[in-house]
Order: structure tokens, then C-alpha cells, then sequence
């Protein structure tokens, strides 16, 4: 079925990400995997990536600057050391041992 | 009552703390609701406290709330 993905796909696509971007993955496992889950649910029920953290807006267009990675996602790194929903951190914040906290959505900067 | 996404890590961690502290609540999955009443929940939220709707966001008492799962905050608020 070519609209639907496998929790093993879709760790492959974090992992994409992550490497493309320069970027690396929550080491927490177990949170890493709720979201993986998450994306992975999204995906098979909207047909794409939304942010596990995120609902939708209620079409692709709408959702689109939530599409993981999310557009806010390099400025959330840059600024916190990790994107909203922490599933990509910065090498550096994963090197000082950080943990990821809630940050805010920057979706809501112009409402 | 606590209003949350079944997709999201945060709001799995801030069921588990309201669990571990032994909190009785309820809860909703809003991604797992129409979107149409998932809309109307939200517009409510957004006017009653005036603030953007993002998720965990917990109303507390009928009069309180929190949005995100700041730890530090939910033990204030909470007194735990």
C-alpha cells in the first residue's frame, strides 16, 4: 500500500532528516518512539508527516509548515537546542547532556 | 480535565506526572475527535482564557490552567 507507512519507514525518515540536516535524534528511546508512533499514525491517517505535537489545521495545504521537519524547526534548534516537538536536537545540546523542555510554538508568533 | 494528542510526547509525559502524583482526571485526545468538535473545543479554550491552544492544555478546577508541560509550573500550580 503506497499510502502507508511502517514505524520502520518512518525511522528511516527521522533519520534522514537528522543526517541531512546535521542534526541528531532524541537519545531518550522512549520518547523518541512515542513520536516516531506519532508521525507514523499521523502519516497513515493524513497522508503525510504532521508534527506528532501539532493538530491539524484540517487539510495539507493548512498543515503544511507543521510537515515534518517543521518550519520553525532550524530556528527552534538554533534558539532552544531542539525543534518543538523534540525529536531533532542539536549535536551540541545533546553533547551537554541537556534534556528537551516544552517550548513555545512559533505558529502562534503571528496570530 | 486535561486536553492532549495521542501523537505527542509531552502530553505522554504530562499524563504520566499527573498519574504518578495520583491526580484523578480526565482527559481528551483531541486528534482522535472530529475536527469539527475538536474546533468548537478549541475556539472555547482560546476565548475563555485567552490564549492560544496548544497542547497538554489542562483546565484546572473549571478556573485555572496550563498549556505545555512545563514540569516546574504544573508542580506549582499543582502543589505537588
Amino acid at each position: 500500500m503506497a499510502n502507508y507507512k511502517t514505524i520502520e519507514q518512518t525511522t528511516v525518515f527521522t533519520q534522514m532528516v537528522a543526517n541531512k540536516q546535521g542534526w541528531a535524534l532524541n537519545p531518550d528511546k522512549a520518547f523518541y518512539d512515542t513520536l516516531v508512533e506519532g508521525l507514523t499514525k499521523n502519516y497513515n491517517r493524513y497522508g503525510y508527516f504532521l508534527c506528532p505535537c501539532r493538530d491539524t489545521e484540517g487539510s495539507r495545504e493548512a498543515d503544511r509548515p507543521a510537515l515534518c521537519p517543521c518550519i520553525w524547526s532550524k530556528p527552534d534548534i538554533a534558539e532552544y537546542g531542539h525543534c518543538y516537538c523534540a525529536l531533532y536536537l542539536s549535536k551540541e545540546f545533546v553533547t551537554a547532556g541537556k534534556t528537551p523542555k516544552p517550548i513555545p510554538d512559533r505558529r502562534f508568533e503571528n496570530a | 480535565m486535561v486536553y492532549a494528542l495521542s501523537t505527542c510526547g509531552f502530553c505522554k509525559r504530562a499524563l504520566a506526572f499527573l498519574d504518578a502524583n495520583q491526580f484523578t482526571y480526565k482527559y481528551l485526545y483531541v486528534d482522535l475527535i472530529p475536527i469539527d468538535v475538536k474546533n468548537t473545543i478549541k475556539q472555547e479554550l482560546k476565548e475563555r482564557f485567552k490564549e492560544n491552544v496548544a497542547f497538554p492544555f489542562v483546565v484546572i478546577d473549571d478556573k485555572k490552567y496550563l498549556v505545555g508541560f512545563i514540569e516546574a509550573d504544573w508542580k506549582l500550580t499543582l502543589q505537588v
